[in-house]
């Protein structure tokens, strides 16, 4: 997500345009291939081993390493040597800046101090932030709640970034007790804790998840659009419920509930945090232990 | 070719289990939306397999199991259910659960689960 947030930084503040953010992003790719196609072509792992490593990153929320050590495909030391070869988001982003002549490396590091004023962001949280590491990218840009909301908008935020868009990145959360959204799709995790989930949209924003994860295109978001966004609210929920039941919490899913019009939802504490995929904009909603309702 | 109901109040998820399963073969014979209008298909239709989502309105899958375990005790039914719901499944299992299938779906397991109950 690095390139994504830092990339539009530098957009809003004039240093480069859009389509040159899109040009780099676009050659960022060629050149930072993933790993799975990595292993395979150094023929470490079979394409077969591959897809079934792919497929069970929707269903377990591990990293594609990871669950290639579990497996028994690659050793801890083959995956650190595929994540080297991969090379680092940050360091993949800055020098392509400056092999484009978008920028030269004195100007990127001027604008990091800049943005990293105007966030508020420490030494630390720039750091994390430069590491590509989603969870801890997340946390920077969550309000300090508690633990466990942490966790579930990473897992959410993961979750997104896997199944449906990899470009996606996130902004600044905040706590709210009220907020309009053109419609919404919810669902209710009851347990030792009340969590509940929601994507909202504005305007049709939310088919990027629906078509995505529904595989296929909707008009409009209407309640079978939403019903695949709660589809995939349910897988969310299903991985944190059960990350949750390792560590001794049982928490029961309710069934997912839409609203397909103006709605507000209201509540104690709403952690509102915005996603952007290209230029739509979509909100993930979290409220623990306290009821949110919609109007 | 199995003869299956879909039992899932998820139109998204219905219509992935249709598409993946005819096109392997198998005929979908009806849709329910809930627990209760899939026990009531099933005593009216009698299906080879039934896949029934565990988290529905009305009534939920774990007791619609036990409904149609009471209709047919030989009734194949593959539950469909998200990460994260042990303790249904276990229940599911007490209930007579024949399989299990994970959200989001993987094409192959739901073929091989479907393949195997119907020619046992």
């Amino acid at each position: 997500m690095f390139d994504q947030i830092f990339g539009n930084f530098l957009v809003e503040t004039g240093k480069i345009t859009e389509e040159q953010l899109a040009d780099v992003i676009a050659y960022e790719s060629t050149v930072r291939v993933k790993l799975g196609l990595i292993a395979v072509a150094e023929k470490l792992l079979t394409n077969e081993q591959a897809d079934e490593i792919n497929q069970l990153q929707a269903i377990m929320d591990k990293r594609f390493g990871d669950i290639a050590v579990e497996k028994g495909y690659l050793t801890e030391d083959q995956v650190s040597n595929l994540l080297k070869k991969q090379g680092n988001i940050y360091m993949v982003f800055v020098q392509t800046l400056i092999d484009k002549k978008l920028m030269t490396l004195e100007e990127v590091d001027a604008a990091l101090e800049s943005y990293q004023s105007q966030m508020g962001f420490t030494h630390s949280d720039m750091d994390a932030l430069v590491s590509g590491d989603v969870d801890r990218t997340v946390k920077l840009f969550l309000p300090a709640e508690n633990d466990l909301m942490a966790r579930h908008c990473a897992l959410a935020v993961r979750t997104f970034l896997r199944i449906i868009h990899s470009s996606a990145y996130v902004s600044k959360a905040y706590m709210t007790d009220k907020l309009s959204v053109d419609n919404v799709a919810m669902q209710t995790l009851k347990g030792e804790h009340i969590i509940t989930a929601a994507f909202a949209g504005v305007s049709d924003s939310l088919l990027c998840v629906a078509d995505t994860f529904a595989g296929e295109e909707f008009d409009a978001v209407d309640m079978d659009a939403l019903d695949a966004v709660g589809e995939f609210i349910n897988c969310i929920n299903g991985l944190f419920a059960s990350e949750m039941s390792n560590e001794g919490m049982e928490l029961d899913m309710l069934p997912p509930e839409f609203f397909d019009r103006p709605s507000e939802l209201s509540g104690e504490k709403l952690c509102v945090m915005p996603i952007h995929i290209k230029d739509k904009d979509i909100m993930f909603i979290t409220s623990f232990d306290e009821e949110m309702i919609v109007k | 070719m199995a003869r299956i109901l879909i039992v899932d109040d998820s139109r998204t998820s219905r219509k992935m289990l249709r598409t993946i399963l005819e096109e392997n073969g198998h005929e979908i014979i009806d849709e329910a939306v809930n627990g209760q209008e899939g026990v009531q298909k099933f005593q009216a239709l009698r299906p080879d397999v039934v896949t029934l989502d565990i988290t529905m309105p009305v009534v939920d899958g774990v007791e619609a199991l036990k409904m149609i375990k009471a209709l047919d005790a030989d009734s194949k039914v593959v539950m469909v259910t998200a990460a994260g719901q042990k303790n249904k499944m276990i229940d599911c299992i007490k209930a007579g659960a024949n399989e299990f299938l994970t959200k989001p779906f993987d094409k192959d397991e739901i073929v091989n689960v479907v393949a195997k109950l119907a020619t046992e």
